[in-house]
This record gives structure tokens, C-alpha cells and sequence, in this order.
């Protein structure tokens, strides 16, 4: 039925009086613009908060959507003649639902799971990209067929396009983002490019077919962003609630790991790649068990060495003791020792450990670090992650071990977080017979730490004769003479298994780890 | 008019400054280096040129013309056995097939091979072989006892191998738990024959394989498999299998250079049967390997010879006078002429053919008994990080592609003892061109561009991780050309009458290196250069 080339729109007479509704629709422009911006900057924004190195996640942004534009206006020649009003408001709604839920959708999405997020940035960035290019083209050739002057029309719209990207760019960083958050300005630009869409559908509602089913459709979608924008917090932290069940306080992705952390009440949680590394209810736990019995039964020693450990809670046990003279520690990451160096809150924690002038800090890998120099220490601790990867395997192996020997004193004594002797006892006893393999002798213990359980070290010595502490000349929480004895004894529910010790060319460590942890229902 | 010729001047230096750029981009804008040791040197001696006449004379007692293993070795002998009366020319490519090379990433030197990268444990026979390792720290206790003590950082570590079958990445290099039941059996029984093979003995008391290969039986009944091919055997013994067919065409390639339709029966079963060596403290079959390769073990020997024993410069021609040997040699400063009472041809035989011009005076005839040489691509990446791999198969030491032209890629920081995967790291590919006549595949590979040289190297790369995700990681590529890499043991190469006249040779001129052996390994190179040190210390 319809003509392709007939005059596409009502004669002039059937629109409201005073030219009113263009200038609508050249504010609609305005409107459009600022909002096609956002969205452009909610998810650069986004994916630099969550995957780091800003300038490629923006570019790559950018990048994806300015294309997706053009894409957009391609294909807006499609929509035919007639329609184009109708299609402009229908575009503006879903652009709305879209773009209103984009940063919220991408978030628990990252939260959730983590692999395909990549893959739905961009698709969603291609979408919103698409619809938003097809606006601007829609828009102007609704006017073009109301107004005589093609130049006249080119000139207001793209001026206030360009003003409306204005408008944006410095609204978003200085005060959207930082007041409301992603979420909620993403919610906040989606309801506005709703609201474009019903009060265009108002001044043309003369013009346009199905009218009530297009106004509830608006309205339904205005509804929902404004659940959304009322509950984005709530949604945020179930996010982050289902990533690490508290609220982040601290998260950023280095070339080595991402770093998360979390506090709910008085308890702060550090996480590497999603794995629990310390709370602060309980660390001391850990942390004193980790460096008392060894450095207790040592009052000759003067230097130690830690291999791991950058959030400094063990280098705060240590300085404890007034005998040590110099503390090196080696940590892979600076953003890690940075970070527990240099923020208020977290160096609380260690209480400035690593700003101690007793410490050096130096960030290294631990293997090329011990290969390539020659100092020797009194005591090593070795506070690596568990051996859950080859890679990792390898720093619970025996030449490592040989390699650590090379640098103790003759009376030296090798500390070593060993994983968890009641959740892999495999694992741990495996630790006990490499370091026995590499020519130590071994002193095991546990302790309970509750938010790891029951807690697996090695306490390894060249020479037999190690015997625990009775008493502390320091304070301690956690230790004392009756804890520390049972701590270096083993229940019959944990005594030690026959396992093979974690060669290179076998890394059976990995295995039993493996193992051990897939049989714990977690 | 001028305007005219100046916009076509302008056109033209335009069209100037693009087509470099182009060029850059047919490979992406990598960096492809393309190395061919020797090959310039050997083509001139091919072409046979005027020789240039000697500016200068040195003297010494025995000349060892060549460094690749079996040079190294002899040098390495004569030194420990107190003899400093030699020199060593180093050839135009130091330490020959175990050269090494360097690339300076932004995180440091990453070392990798050029050559061969790894060494099986050492058979009891290779008593040479298990000294140096020894000497080297390789082996930590017990060198020549049946089980010694290997460091673990030289043993592979884990994971050692896996293999790309069907779309999926499995452990190992055998797909015996992917195929069907029948298959699956087939690769047990040949597993279990080769092993029995490894411990049988012929007639004359010696084992029927064994690697030095001159220590292996002569027991007719088992050399007659050297008439057949490896493939006919294998259809005549009922293994079908077309999974055990495809394993064993690349293990062929991957030792010989050439598939199973051309390694003899004898020599594909010596490739299982011929070690049977073991350790202390690793499953048996298992590897040692380096960063560097077996550079590792050349540079080691190069460290024990005496700095002023060695010397840059190649073998022109050599001649044997009344009072000993006259050698022809031309280094940076010049043609000179080498003196020396006894001389060890450390060379490849091609290249003794053009430098011995009476080669055919010691029973060898390069016409009939030169063995057919496999052409070798050995490809180097340079990577930024690591591609993404499957969590529940991670990147191995080794990692082949079942049925792939290719022989897979080895990750050179494989046996790093650290922390944290390196920022880097480099991907060494190899690639045997077995799927036509040597000659031919020499002369295609000499025609070649880097861009085909990349394509052919980079065959298995882009097939695990496709061409994106590999370009986007590669930085730099280095790719040794070996036009005449290895000897091929094809068949009739146990009973080649040249080869054996060269291994009996024990006058002025002894001759060493794997070529002898007929196929290319470490140990073979090993076994002549401790021969020859011998004999030309005995007088």
C-alpha cells in the first residue's frame, strides 16, 4: 500500500502552532548527543576500572563504538520514509533500556563470570553504537522534511550534537562519576533518552501509529531504569558480594595478578585472583606462626630474607624482634608492596613494616633474584602462593629448595608456608618430604587460622636439633608456650602419609594438590 | 609541462617511500631474520673458484677443522687427556647443529636454540657422552652406573609433551587414550616391542640396537631391516593404525628429517630401541634439555678447551703431504695456510666432498655414498607474554600437532625455576621439509623469501593460536635455514661401504661427525670426535 516516493509526513497543518516541536526535536539533539556520549564513557570507564591499562581499554572503546556509529547511520537509509519518526522513538527507547542497564549488566557480568566479559563489552558497546548512529541521520531527516534549508538544518543539528558531547565530557568526570557511580549514571542517561522518546511521542502523537502501545512500552521501560537507578547500589554490592562476599575497597589488575580488597565491619580481606590471602580478624594468627618459632629459638640472628609475602604482615612480625638487623623482602609485584607501603589504611595493617629502615624492599621474582645474587641470611621465609599451577610448583620444588640452602648461614633456618595439613595433607606432607629430599632437616607444625582452617609450615633446618620455644620475649596474641607445643604435634587425624617428594620433572606436588582440593567440597 | 613531470617525480618518490613499507607489511611490521650458516661459504666452495693462495703459515700438531659436537668433543679429549699441541678451526658455523642464539627482550637476554635442543638420557654404551655430563654437573652421582643421578634442572620438567589430536590438547605425544580400542592396543604392543628390542642381543653378543650406533649388532637377521622401509615393516609386523602411523611419521621426521617411507625399518626402531638409558631420579624416556638447547653442552666442551687452542676460520682444502697434513684456510685476515702432523675432518660430508679432493683416495665416493641431507627450518619467536592456553592443558615443554607438516614448537623458558611466567619468552618451531626430494625442497627453500620462510615455520604456531593472537605476541622471529640440516638413514645407509671406509680411517686424516653414523644426533657426533681424538693422539 504505501507509495515509496509520496510526501512522507502530515501537511504542516495537522502539527501544534508555533514551530514548537522543532525545536523539540533540535533539543532532543542535545539530549540524544550527551547521552550517546555517556554511554561511550560508562563503558571505557568500566572496562579500565576492571581490566586496567586505561588507554587501550578506551581507545578500543571508542574505537568499537565510533565504528558501530557509522555502522548505525549505514544502515539508518533502510528505515523507510513513513516510519522514520516512529523508528526515531523506538530507537530512543531501546537505547534507553540499553544503555540505562549497560554499566550495572557489565559489572555483575564481571562478577559472575569472568571469561566472557570481554566478548560482551564489545557486543554491547557494537549494539549501543549501532542504535545511537541511527538517531542523528533519523533525527535530520525528520526536520529536513519540514524545513526548506539543507544548510541551515546541517548547521543546528551538528551544533548541538558537538554541544551536547560537551555537556558530557565534563559532567561525567567531574561530577556523575564521582557522585553517582557508573551504575546509577548509566541508569540516570537511560531514563533520559526515555524521556526524549515520550515527549516526542507526545508532540507527535498526531503523527504516529500505535500510540498507546508505544507510550506504555515507554513507560514501562522508564519504570524499570528507575528501579534500577534506586537499587544499583544494592545490585553493585551483590556483585561484588558474589566476586569476594564483601565490599571492594581497593581492586586493580597488575601484569602478575589482581588484587581485591574487601572490608565488611572491622574485617579487612586481601584477595589475589580471587583467592583469600589474609583477613585481619585472624592474620596474626597466621603471621605469628609463620615467624616466632623460628625466630624465638634464634637470638644470633641478624638478617632475613622473605620470598612472597608484599602485604608486610610478616616483616611486621619480624621487626618485632630487636635482633634483626636487616629485613629483605622480595616480592614480585610493586603494585603489591605499593600498595602496602603507601596507603594509609592497608600500612596500618603492617604497621609501616615495609617503610622500617631495618627493610629493604625489592620487587623481583624471587627465582631470578636468589639465582643471581650471593647474600646469605639467617632466616628465609618462603610465603609463596599454593602450589596449585606448574608454575607455582615449581617454588615448592627440589632445586628451589637447594637454591634457598645456598643462601642460609650455617645455623640457618628456612620457614615455609606449606597449604593445609587437614585440607591436602598430600600437599603438605609432599613439602616436608622435598625439603628433606633437598637436604634440611624438617620441623613440622599447624596452626588454626579460622579463615583459612587449619594451617600447614615447615620449619627446615641444615643442622638436627631445632627444638620450639617454651616462652616469648615478645608479645604475641596468639603463642604461648602451651599453643606453641601442640602446634608441633600431630593428631592421629593428620599424621604424616608416604608421598614423593616434588621434583621438576614430575611435579608431584601439583598433583596431590590437585587432588586434595578437588576432593574438598568447598 | 614541468607541472606535469614534477607530479610524476612526486608520484615516483612517493610510490618509493610506500613500497618499503608495503614489504614491511606483508609479515605485519615483525622483524624476520633469516639466517644460513655456511651457506655462503659452501656454495663458493661448491662452485668451485680459483682458491686464494696463502698470505701466512701456522703450525700445529693436530688440526681439528670443524666445531660442531663431534670437533668440540675431540678438542674437549685432547685437553683433558693433557695433550695442547692442536687447533681448533672453528668452521663457519660454531658449534654447528647445537648453536645457540640470543634475543634481547625488554626483559632480558632470553637464550634459545638454533639447532637440537635436547639429549636423551645417555645410553650405557655412551660412556663419553655420560663423562661430559658429569663434568658439566648434568649428572650428579654415579655417571656410568646403570641408573645415575641427573639435575633436575636439566631434566625436563613437567609438563613435558602434549598433543594437539582432534581439536583438543591431550598429555603426551601418543594419542592412545583418544582413539579406539583397537588402535589403542596396537600402540601397546608396539610400545611393548620396542622395549623388548632395547634389552634383545644378536648372534654376536652385542645389543641389537644401540646407540653409538657402531656398537650395534651386525647380526644379519636384524640388519636386513635396513633394505626396508620403516612404514612396510611397520604394515608387515599388522600395526594399521593410522593414529601409530601418524605418531611414528613424526617422530621420523623429527630425528631424520624424512617420513616413514623413507627411514629404513632399521634405523626408525633403532630411534626406540637404541638408548634404553635410565635415571636415578626420572621415568625412563625421559629428556634433558636447556634454555639454549644442546648449546648448553657445546659451550660447556667450548669452556674446557684452552681459549688459545680455538680459532675463527674455515677449511678451504685439504691435503695430505709426506710429512703430515697441509690445509688450506681462510679467516677475517685472509687465506693461510694450516700445517698440522694429523688433522680430524669435524666436518658434514658434503662439505668434506668440495674441501677433501681425494676424499674418493679414502674409499668414499660422494657420488654414491653421500647420504641424503634433510633441509631444516628452525624458527625462533620472540613473544610478549604468553598466548592463552586451556586451563586444564597447559603449554608444555614440547606441543605438536597430530598430522601437522610441522614438528611442533618448545618453549625455551621452559625450565626457569621462578616466581611468575616471564614477561617473555621465546617459541622455538622446527620444521623438516620431508614431503619432497631433498634437492628440491633445498633449491625451493634458496628461492624463498622471508615471507615463505615464515609461513612454512610459523605452520603449527598459527594453527593453535591463530594468526591474530599470534602476531599480536610475536616481536621478533629468527629463522635458521639448515639447507643440508641432517643425514637421512634411508635405507641401505647401514651398509653404505663409504661411510664405513671414513669410520675406519686412522692415518693422517681421521674424520669426524655424526654424518658417519648416517643420522644426526649428539651422541653419534660425540662418539667419532672421542675416536678421532684418540687415534691422533696415539702418535
Amino acid at each position: 500500500m504505501p507509495e515509496p516516493r509520496t510526501p512522507p509526513v502530515s501537511p504542516p497543518a495537522a502539527r501544534p502552532e508555533n514551530g514548537l516541536p522543532d525545536r523539540l526535536l533540535i533539543l532532543s539533539v542535545f539530549v540524544v548527543a550527551s547521552c550517546g556520549l555517556a554511554y561511550e564513557l560508562i563503558a571505557g570507564a568500566l572496562s579500565s576500572y576492571l581490566l586496567g591499562d586505561s588507554v587501550l581499554q578506551f581507545s578500543s572503546i571508542i574505537g568499537c563504538y565510533l565504528f558501530a556509529m557509522g555502522v548505525g547511520s549505514h544502515l539508518s537509509k533502510y528505515v523507510n520514509d513513513r516510519d522514520v519518526l516512529a523508528r526515531f522513538i523506538d530507537i530512543e527507547l531501546l537505547v534507553g533500556l540499553l544503555g540505562g542497564v549497560s554499566a550495572t549488566l557489565l559489572f555483575l557480568l564481571f562478577a559472575w563470570m569472568a571469561a566472557p566479559f570481554r566478548s560482551a563489552l564489545y557486543a554491547l558497546v557494537f549494539i549501543l553504537g549501532v542504535l545511537v548512529g541511527m538517531e542523528i541521520p533519523l533525527v535530520m531527516r525528520v526536520l529536513h522534511t519540514r524545513q526548506a534549508s539543507f544548510s541551515e538544518l546541517v548547521s543546528r543539528v551538528l551544533t548541538f550534537d558537538y554541544l551536547g558531547a560537551l555537556a558530557v565530557s565534563l559532567l561525567f568526570p567531574l561530577v556523575l562519576a564521582p557522585k553517582l557511580g557508573l551504575s546509577r549514571t548509566g541508569f540516570l542517561f537511560g531514563m533520559t533518552n526515555v524521556a526524549v522518546a515520550l515527549w516526542t511521542l507526545w508532540y507527535y502523537r498526531h503523527e504516529i501509529p500505535r500510540l498507546r502501545s508505544r507510550l506504555t512500552r515507554g513507560a514501562l521501560v522508564m519504570a524499570f531504569l528507575a528501579g534500577g537507578l534506586v537499587s544499583s547500589e544494592k545490585l553493585t554490592h551483590w556483585a561484588e558480594r558474589g566476586l569476594y562476599g564483601d565490599e571492594v575497597i581497593f581492586a586493580t589488575t597488575t601484569p602478575y595478578q589482581r588484587i581485591a580488597v574487601t572490608r565488611w565491619k572491622d574485617d579487612t580481606r586481601l584477595y589475589i585472583n580471587g583467592n583469600l590471602q589474609f583477613s585481619s580478624r585472624d592474620e596474626h594468627r597466621y603471621h605469628e606462626a609463620l615467624v616466632h618459632p623460628a625466630l624465638q629459638s634464634m637470638p644470633w640472628a641478624r638478617s632475613v630474607l622473605v620470598l612472597g609475602g608484599g602485604d608486610g604482615l610478616a616483616v611486621r612480625e619480624i621487626l618485632r624482634h630487636a635482633q634483626v638487623e636487616r629485613v629483605t623482602l622480595v616480592d614480585l609485584d610493586p603494585a603489591m608492596t605499593d600498595l602496602f607501603t603507601r596507603n594509609d589504611y592497608l600500612s596500618g595493617l603492617n604497621a609501616k613494616a615495609l617503610s622500617n629502615p631495618r627493610v629493604t624492599v625489592i620487587n623481583a621474582d624471587a627465582g631470578q633474584w636468589l639465582e643471581t645474587h650471593s647474600e646469605v641470611f639467617d632466616l628465609i621465609i618462603a610465603d609463596f602462593p599454593d602450589p596449585s599451577s606448574f608454575g607455582l610448583g615449581k617454588l615448592y620444588s627440589v632445586p628451589m629448595y637447594r637454591l634457598m640452602g645456598k643462601h642460609l648461614s650455617d645455623r640457618g633456618v628456612l620457614v615455609v608456608q606449606s597449604t593445609s595439613p587437614w585440607f591436602a595433607p598430600r600437599s603438605f606432607w609432599c613439602i616436608d618430604a622435598t625439603l628433606r629430599e633437598a637436604g634440611f632437616h624438617t620441623h613440622p607444625y599447624h596452626a588454626h587460622v579460622p579463615s583459612f582452617g587449619e594451617w600447614g609450615f615447615n620449619l627446615a633446618t641444615r643442622q638436627p636439633g631445632y627444638t620450639p620455644p617454651t616462652a616469648y620475649s615478645i608479645p604475641t596474641r596468639y603463642l604461648d608456650a602451651e599453643t606453641t607445643r601442640l602446634m608441633f604435634r600431630f593428631p592421629p587425624d593428620m599424621q604424616r602419609l608416604p608421598v614423593d617428594p616434588n621434583h621438576l620433572n614430575d611435579q608431584q606436588l601439583v598433583h596431590y594438590f590437585q587432588q586434595d582440593w578437588g576432593n574438598v567440597v568447598r | 609541462m614541468r607541472r606535469r613531470h614534477f607530479l610524476q617525480a612526486a608520484g615516483a618518490a612517493g610510490l618509493g617511500l610506500a613500497l618499503p613499507a608495503c614489504r614491511r607489511l606483508e609479515h605485519l611490521g615483525i622483524p624476520v631474520r633469516i639466517l644460513q650458516p655456511g651457506l655462503a661459504e659452501g656454495h663458493r666452495l661448491r662452485d668451485a673458484g680459483p682458491l686464494p693462495a696463502p698470505t701466512r703459515a701456522l703450525r700445529t700438531g693436530v688440526a681439528i677443522l670443524g666445531s660442531g659436537v663431534a670437533g668440540l668433543t675431540a678438542a674437549w679429549r685432547l685437553t683433558r687427556d693433557g695433550d695442547d699441541d692442536f687447533l681448533l678451526l672453528d668452521g663457519p658455523e660454531p658449534d654447528g647443529n647445537a648453536a645457540a642464539g640470543r634475543f634481547d627482550s625488554p626483559s632480558g637476554p632470553l637464550l634459545h636454540p638454533r639447532g637440537a635442543h635436547y639429549l636423551p638420557l645417555p645410553s650405557m654404551e655412551s660412556r663419553g657422552v655420560r663423562e661430559l655430563l658429569f663434568e658439566l654437573g648434568v649428572i650428579e652421582a654415579e655417571p656410568f652406573s646403570e641408573r645415575p643421578r641427573f639435575s633436575e634442572t636439566a631434566l625436563v620438567h613437567a609438563p613435558d609433551e602434549r598433543l594437539y589430536f582432534e581439536g583438543t590438547w591431550h598429555e603426551g605425544l601418543l594419542p592412545s587414550g583418544q582413539v579406539n580400542a583397537a588402535e589403542a592396543a596396537q600402540h601397546r604392543r608396539f610400545l611393548a616391542e620396542v622395549a623388548e628390542l632395547t634389552r634383545r642381543h644378536g648372534s654376536d653378543g652385542r645389543r641389537l640396537f644401540c646407540v653409538p650406533k657402531a656398537l650395534s649388532s651386525t647380526d644379519a637377521e636384524w640388519r636386513r631391516l635396513d633394505a626396508q622401509p620403516f612404514r612396510d615393516w611397520l604394515v608387515a609386523q599388522g600395526y594399521s593404525a593410522p593414529s601409530l602411523h601418524t605418531w611414528l611419521d613424526y617422530v621420523c621426521r623429527d630425528e631424520y628429517g624424512a617420513g616413514l617411507e623413507r627411514v629404513s625399518a632399521w634405523a626408525g626402531l633403532h630411534y626406540f630401541a637404541g638408548r634404553g638409558g635410565r635415571a636415578a631420579n626420572a621415568a625412563d624416556g625421559t629428556v634433558l634439555t636447556w634454555p639454549e638447547g644442546l648449546a648448553f653442552l657445546a659451550q660447556g666442551l667450548r669452556a674446557r678447551v684452552p681459549p688459545a687452542r680455538q680459532k675463527p676460520g674455515y677449511a678451504l682444502r685439504i691435503e695430505e703431504t709426506r710429512e703430515g697434513v697441509r690445509i688450506l684456510c681462510q679467516d677475517a685476515s685472509g687465506p693461510f695456510m694450516l700445517h698440522a702432523r694429523r688433522a680430524i675432518c669435524a666436518m658434514p660430508l658434503h662439505v668434506a666432498a668440495r674441501v677433501v679432493p681425494h676424499l674418493r683416495d679414502y674409499g668414499f665416493d660422494p657420488a654414491r655414498h653421500l647420504p641424503a641431507q634433510a633441509p631444516w627450518l628452525v624458527a625462533n619467536f620472540l613473544l610478549d607474554g604468553f598466548p592463552a592456553e586451556p586451563p586444564d592443558a597447559p603449554l608444555a615443554w614440547d606441543n605438536v600437532i597430530h598430522g601437522s607438516p610441522g614438528l611442533g614448537w618448545v618453549v625455551s623458558t621452559h625450565q626457569w625455576l621462578r616466581a611468575a611466567k616471564p614477561a617473555h619468552t621465546v617459541f622455538t618451531a622446527y620444521r623438516a621439509l620431508a614431503d619432497q626430494p631433498p634437492a628440491e625442497a633445498r633449491r625451493r627453500l634458496l628461492a624463498m623469501g622471508p615471507d615463505e620462510l615464515l609461513a612454512l615455520a610459523a605452520v603449527d604456531l598459527r594453527q593453535a593460536y591463530g594468526a591474530l593472537e599470534l602476531w599480536r605476541r610475536t616481536r621478533a622471529v629468527d629463522i635458521t635455514v639448515r639447507g643440508h640440516g641432517m643425514a637421512i638413514p634411508g635405507c641401505g645407509s647401514l651398509n653404505n661401504p663409504g661411510l664405513a671406509a671414513l669410520q675406519a680411517a686412522d692415518g693422517r686424516l681421521l674424520f669426524a661427525h655424526a654424518d658417519l653414523s648416517g643420522y644426526s644426533v649428539f651422541e653419534e657426533a660425540s662418539w667419532w670426535g672421542e675416536r678421532a681424538a684418540r687415534l691422533a693422539a696415539a702418535r
